[in-house]
């Protein structure tokens, strides 16, 4: 039976963070193209769920039936999937750079076609938090105690469909569902406040029925917590709002909007492998 | 802004922006609308700066960019919207028909970086079938220019037509093939080559590997019939016809499935019309990939060389006049 494993320490979480963070940055610089910005704001994220003892799976056996599910739906972050993935034990570390080259099932956006432990084709913005719901209904169908995860990005909770899911999920009452949103404050041609600024969100969600959760989504600590928190939570979806930094672990990344999608060069990688040391 | 530099060699997205901005002075009523990829359409910096107040970024949300653009072309504005093309196109494909097409709005619809164009981004991203699903929408026209100056072109004609108007557009620079003082007419094939062996059918991005082809058939002794067709619909039928019943074998090429689109509309003219040996060059029926043009041209068998040789390959077939 597919069991929680204990989390690594805060530290650990941390040091693993880090660790994935050089992955990102040395995939998308093999790549020479991709985006880094906001994969590494959710790269605090994804350790938690992981690391820290919050999903349960297994890489022996990845499709266990059992196994909770993790949705990246802005697909365009999956470098900071891939490497997670890979330091859990489900990709070799070594094809980790293979991202975007021709014929690698490492794809630009999640392709669960090409790379089946992908639980949703994402990378169309809008679409995978409507998937989510569908997964932890077939829980409810199945009698299965699976969680569903979805990690959306704050420009893609722009999209009309992801309001669509949160209402349905909302009304229905669909428990066993977490939407995480990585609220790092940009997205493509500029900041949420610029482009269409949709505060207040928590009060939207909420509005919408689902439980919510806010918190600094690079505090390891606190990103337990919510988690630990949005496990007790029944008869109502949960929504954890967390604010990130689009770049975050890399000086010249961090809160620069350049970054969103632009591969670091040679020189820029080794600059920013030195502030991930 | 509109410098000196002559205009092939800017980027196709860049000739958008300020082809947009020269139309805009001249008609107030030309709005620019964009679901957060205004960069990429190339209508940021220069018409957002240009033209703040007729520049509307809707953020990440395509379907509502494409009512809100009806409801604009319905007041008589004339938005031109743009995405990437899958989001521009098949995201949105219930709005355009019922919002813009059924209602015979005035929306000018943008597909930005088309087929293999989006190597780099995948699947998700690389759409091979718009053409095909925007031409079987009624009430559309449906454009896929070669060069900058026929970008142009159809940016002014696009203007001063009154009616839905879908146009792939390439982003970056793309080989002159016409010149400054083209004239685009919604409809009309453009005669690249003169040759009675084998008709070339091609557009867009295909056009200028077309013309290689045809020019190194030429010293083979294979004399190809090019036509560039920016018109996908309305197709130019006639003279497709007219150099069909000429040669008996027709290659088409498009950076775009083979199910559909350019290849599609060429065969159901010709099957009714004047029938005649079609081979269909692009994608086949599968989804795209991360990787670069020449890969994906190898791999499915519509770079020069494959031209070319399906060229020949119609050669050692009979001719066929039905
Ligand atoms: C449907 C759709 N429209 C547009 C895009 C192009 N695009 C890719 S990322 C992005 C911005 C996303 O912003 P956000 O979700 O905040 O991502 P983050 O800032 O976390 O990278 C856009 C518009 C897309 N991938 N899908």
């Amino acid at each position: 039976m597919l069991a929680q494993s204990n989390g690594l320490t805060l530290d650990a979480l941390r040091d693993k963070a880090k660790v994935i963070r050089r992955h990102v940055v040395e995939m998308i610089t093999a790549a020479k193209s991709g985006h880094p910005g906001g994969s590494l704001s959710a790269a605090d994220i994804l350790t938690a769920l992981y690391f820290g003892g919050v999903l349960r799976h297994d890489p022996a056996n990845p499709l266990d039936p059992n196994r909770d599910r993790f949705i990246l739906s802005k697909g365009h972050a999956v470098p900071v999937l891939y490497a997670t993935l890979a330091e859990a034990g489900y990709i070799p570390v070594d094809q980790l750079t293979t991202l975007r080259q021709l014929g690698s099932t490492l794809q630009g956006h999640p392709s669960k076609a090409d790379l089946p432990i992908m639980e949703a084709s994402t990378g169309s913005l809008g679409q995978g938090l409507s998937v989510g719901v569908g997964m932890a209904l077939a829980a409810k169908m199945d009698m299965a105690d699976y969680r569903v995860y979805v990690m959306i990005g704050d420009g893609e909770a722009e999209e009309g469909q992801i309001w669509e899911a949160a209402m349905y999920a909302g009304a229905a009452k669909v428990d066993q569902l977490v939407a995480i949103l990585d609220y790092n404050k940009c997205q493509l041609d500029g900041t949420i406040e610029e482009i269409l600024n949709w505060e207040p969100v928590a009060e939207k969600w909420a509005a919408f029925g689902w439980h919510i959760i806010e918190i600094n989504g690079h505090d390891m600590a606190e990103i337990l917590r919510a988690l630990e928190e949005a496990r007790q939570i029944t008869g109502k979806p949960v929504c954890i709002i967390a604010h990130t930094v689009k770049g975050e672990g890399v000086s010249f990344m961090a809160c620069n909007n350049e970054w969103h999608g632009k591969a670091p060069t040679a020189d820029e990688c080794a600059k920013a492998l030195a502030e991930l040391a | 802004m509109l410098t000196d530099t002559p205009l092939h060699e800017l980027e196709m997205r860049v000739v958008y922006g300020n082809t947009l901005c020269a139309l805009a002075a001249q008609h107030p009523n030309i709005y620019v609308l964009e679901a957060d990829l205004s960069k990429a359409s190339g209508t940021n910096p220069v018409f957002c700066c240009s033209y703040p107040d007729r520049f509307i970024n809707v953020g990440v949300c395509e379907a509502n960019m494409i009512g809100v653009a009806a409801g604009l072309a319905v007041e008589g504005k004339i938005p031109f919207c743009a995405s990437f093309t899958p989001f521009a196109t098949r995201r949105v494909y219930d709005q355009i028909t019922i919002s813009v097409a059924y209602a015979k709005a005035n929306v000018k619809i943008v597909g930005t970086a088309p087929g293999i164009t989006a190597g780099p981004n995948g699947g998700t991203h690389m759409c091979l079938q718009d053409l095909a699903i925007m031409r079987v929408m009624p009430h559309m026209v449906v454009l896929s220019p070669a060069d900058a100056y026929e970008l142009r072109a159809c940016l002014h004609w696009m203007a001063e037509y009154e009616g839905p108007v879908y146009l792939q557009l390439l982003r970056g620079q793309l080989p002159p093939i016409f010149d400054p003082s083209y004239g685009f007419a919604p409809g009309r094939a453009q005669h690249l080559r003169s040759g009675g062996d084998v008709t070339l059918v091609s557009t867009g991005y295909m056009t200028s590997f077309a013309r290689q082809a045809a020019e190194e058939l030429a010293a083979e002794g294979i004399a190809v019939d090019l036509w560039h067709h920016p018109s996908i619909k309305p197709l130019d039928g006639e003279s497709l016809a007219q150099s069909a019943r000429r040669t008996g074998r027709v290659v088409t090429v498009e950076n775009q499935s083979v199910l559909g689109g350019l290849g599609g509309a060429v065969c159901e003219f010709l099957a009714e019309q004047c029938p005649a040996y079609v081979s269909r060059l692009g994608v086949p029926d599968r989804f795209g990939e991360v990787a670069t043009e020449e890969y994906l041209f190898n791999k499915h068998g519509f770079g020069v060389m494959h031209i070319k040789e399906a060229c020949r390959t119609m050669m050692r077939r009979a001719q066929c006049r039905l």
